[in-house]
């Protein structure tokens, strides 16, 4: 009882400093560790900067928090501890959040990368596979085997969307490009991403990417084995001061903190929020020593190109595995059409599911 | 028929390169079972030594070092383990379930700080005279320290168990106590030293991945390898020897789920994703048809264990 006692006591003491401060508190909730170089690691970062930049606002976070009903438990103590706005960071807590956000009325939720919304809840996520568009017209100009190779964790709509969007990159500039896809069913397995890359290498491929946790591990083997790379979620150059080409990654920072600020003057809006390569919240990332002053200038093109909506990266035509049109010529994909992909597209080997 | 050769010498030492860690576990393992002792924490132990051997390699800028490093984690933990069961008599299995979460945790905490750094590899035998080999060059060349010290490993382990005083006192420490007790030694020494001994392989094998293999830190980056490990003791029959093929037999699974993919073979992933443990619980049943009376040489000494579970 008297543990209790002293528990209950420690909290109304931190609850009453909390409310001295007067600061706005903002929670983030991470499905896997936030030092993963990688995908949590991008939204840690984005957390860093606007402790950074926002005068008046405290975070606090959660890691390794799985996708069922604990992150409820985590979402309630946040919101009870005077959390005003929750970045649920991973795709499967959307069901979750919006059961927490209809409970609390008053406090904002920004969910990473889902297709619904509450009045109290929005989605905020980037299109990176327009970074990842470009990663591939430069590993099409580079690649003299015409085979890229691609390490891809799980088949799930932002995974194909890179796969696809990497390939069309590519092709766009060399029509011979097939790319090799492994899964390995795992967001973070750094031995068999290691071993995945060993055995795409050995069967032609010479320049890798993938859509794993962590870029780390397929950059370090290609650099060691002599082959190229374009990296993901985070920049790896310095694992491959030879074979790095370029990398899509993520810039959460200064759209997490514009999420913050309407949700403190009141210009909150239920939507869905999707940054790009104009917005800089998906980026490219500076390119190696490997890409020639020529292809970059390409590329640099190309980036223009999708930023005045010239090109798109989703325009028709798109064909699927077998050669059927997915997509026609003079359609687009809509958003909601690109985030609910499922399927690869021509040129891709390797089996969906 | 070059290609096919080439072919399937790339799976061959794709396999021993996946099974390097594996095997260096089982054979700790086997050592510490085969004195009446079972770990499962060889898990935790194993996440312990990769965080600590990366650690110490960032750090010092020496790999080796981390190796080492790596072997003296492995060991410390193992002592938690050594502790509980030993000393306060608890049940191992339970203790080794508390010594594979802990290490996790440890290694998650202590390991944060290193994520992401760059460190130096132990090397490889290319531009020595095996790279030379015609054919084979291509294929030994690549090979890394950690595997040859594992493979040497199997004839020294086995050696010592079956050809010296003190190899015989610790594999009758696995069959009876009382036996060890009778002629004059105390059974706790061999299996205070059993443990040790597991938790250097264990703690060396997670060098092998963070340090030699990967050259990279990632939480919980083991994924379950350490347990599978554990299983394919039982593959082995504590056999110093059979270890090989066991640990070869998971890592030829997992580089053959790997290579079909990248062959475009049109299997489910899915369904390739389960090789790794499908072949070697179909090689386990398998062999183990008629063994049930002997228990495919398990240590008598280990059937305690599970009777004192209950």
């Amino acid at each position: 009882m008297k543990k209790v006692i002293r528990t209950l006591l420690a909290t109304s003491i931190l609850a009453i400093s909390v409310q001295a401060a007067a600061e706005t508190k903002v929670g983030f909730i991470y499905v896997g560790p936030k030092s993963d170089y990688g995908y949590n690691y991008a939204q840690d970062q984005g957390r860093l900067y606007m402790e950074e930049h926002m005068d008046d606002v405290e975070t606090l976070y959660f890691e390794n928090i799985p996708e069922n009903a604990d992150v409820q438990r985590v979402m309630e103590r946040m919101v009870r501890s005077g959390v005003e706005v929750v970045f649920p960071t991973s795709y499967g807590y959307l069901d979750h959040a919006l059961k927490v956000a209809e409970k609390y009325p008053d406090v904002h939720f920004a969910h990473s990368g889902g297709l619904k919304t509450s009045d109290n809840l929005m989605t905020y996520f980037a299109e990176i596979d327009q970074a990842m568009y470009l990663a591939g017209v430069a590993a099409g100009l580079t690649t003299g085997t015409n085979q890229l190779g691609f390490i891809a964790a799980h088949p799930i709509p932002q995974v194909l969307r890179n796969i696809n969007a990497f390939t069309r990159g590519a092709q766009s500039v060399n029509p011979e490009v097939t790319t090799s896809v492994i899964w390995t069913s795992s967001w973070s397995d750094p031995t068999r991403e290691a071993e995945a890359a060993e055995a795409l290498i050995s069967g032609g491929a010479d320049v890798l990417t993938g859509h794993v946790d962590s870029p780390i591990n397929y950059v370090q083997v290609a650099e060691r084995r002599g082959v190229y790379s374009v990296g993901y979620h985070a920049d790896a150059s310095q694992f491959a001061p030879k074979g790095w080409l370029v990398g899509a990654i993520w810039n959460w920072g200064p759209m997490m903190v514009n999420i913050v600020n309407s949700a403190k003057d009141g210009s909150w809006k239920s939507e869905h929020l999707r940054g790009d390569l104009l917005t800089e919240a998906a980026k490219l990332s500076d390119f190696g020593s490997a890409v020639s002053e020529e292809d970059q200038q390409t590329v640099l093109d190309r980036r223009e190109a999708i930023m005045n909506e010239e090109l798109q990266v989703w325009a028709g035509p798109v064909f699927g595995q077998d050669g059927t049109v997915i997509v026609e010529e003079g359609d687009t994909m809509t958003l909601e059409e690109t985030e609910k992909m499922d399927f690869l597209v021509q040129g891709v080997q390797g089996r969906l599911k | 028929m070059e290609y096919f050769a080439t072919e399937l010498l790339t799976l061959l030492f794709a396999a021993l390169r996946s099974a390097t860690p594996v095997l260096a576990v089982v054979l700790g393992e086997a050592m510490t079972q085969r004195s009446g002792v079972i770990n499962l924490g060889v898990e935790g132990q194993m996440l312990l030594g990769a965080m600590t051997g990366f650690a110490v390699a960032s750090v010092t800028g020496d790999p080796w070092l981390g190796v080492m490093a790596a072997c003296f984690a492995g060991i410390a933990l193992s002592m938690v383990h050594a502790i509980l069961v030993l000393g306060c008599g608890a049940n191992q299995i339970a203790s080794g379930v508390a010594v594979l979460i802990l290490g996790g945790g440890l290694s998650a905490y202590y390991g944060t700080p290193f994520v992401g750094d760059k460190i130096d590899t132990l090397g490889n035998l290319n531009h020595t005279f095996v790279s030379d080999i015609p054919l084979l060059g291509q294929f030994l060349g690549p090979i890394t320290p950690t595997v040859l010290i594992t493979l040497l490993a199997i004839p020294a382990i086995s050696i010592f168990l079956f050809r010296t005083r003190t190899g015989l006192r610790w594999r009758s420490t696995g069959e009876s106590q009382d036996i060890t007790r009778n002629l004059g030694h105390n059974p706790v020494h061999y299996q205070l030293a059993a443990i040790a001994f597991g938790g250097l392989m264990s703690g060396f094998a997670g060098a092998a991945l963070a340090v030699d293999y990967t050259a990279n830190w990632v939480e919980g980056m083991t994924a379950g390898r350490g347990l599978v490990a554990v299983g394919l003791v039982i593959v082995a029959r504590w056999n110093p020897w059979y270890a090989l093929p066991a640990a070869l037999l998971f890592g030829a699974s997992e580089a053959l789920n790997l290579k079909l993919q990248s062959w475009g073979v049109n299997i489910s992933p899915y369904l390739l994703a389960t090789l790794p443990y499908m072949i070697p619980l179909s090689v386990l049943m398998l062999s183990y048809r008629g063994l049930r009376a002997s228990g495919g040489g398990m240590p008598a000494g280990l059937s305690v264990v599970f009777q004192s579970a209950r």
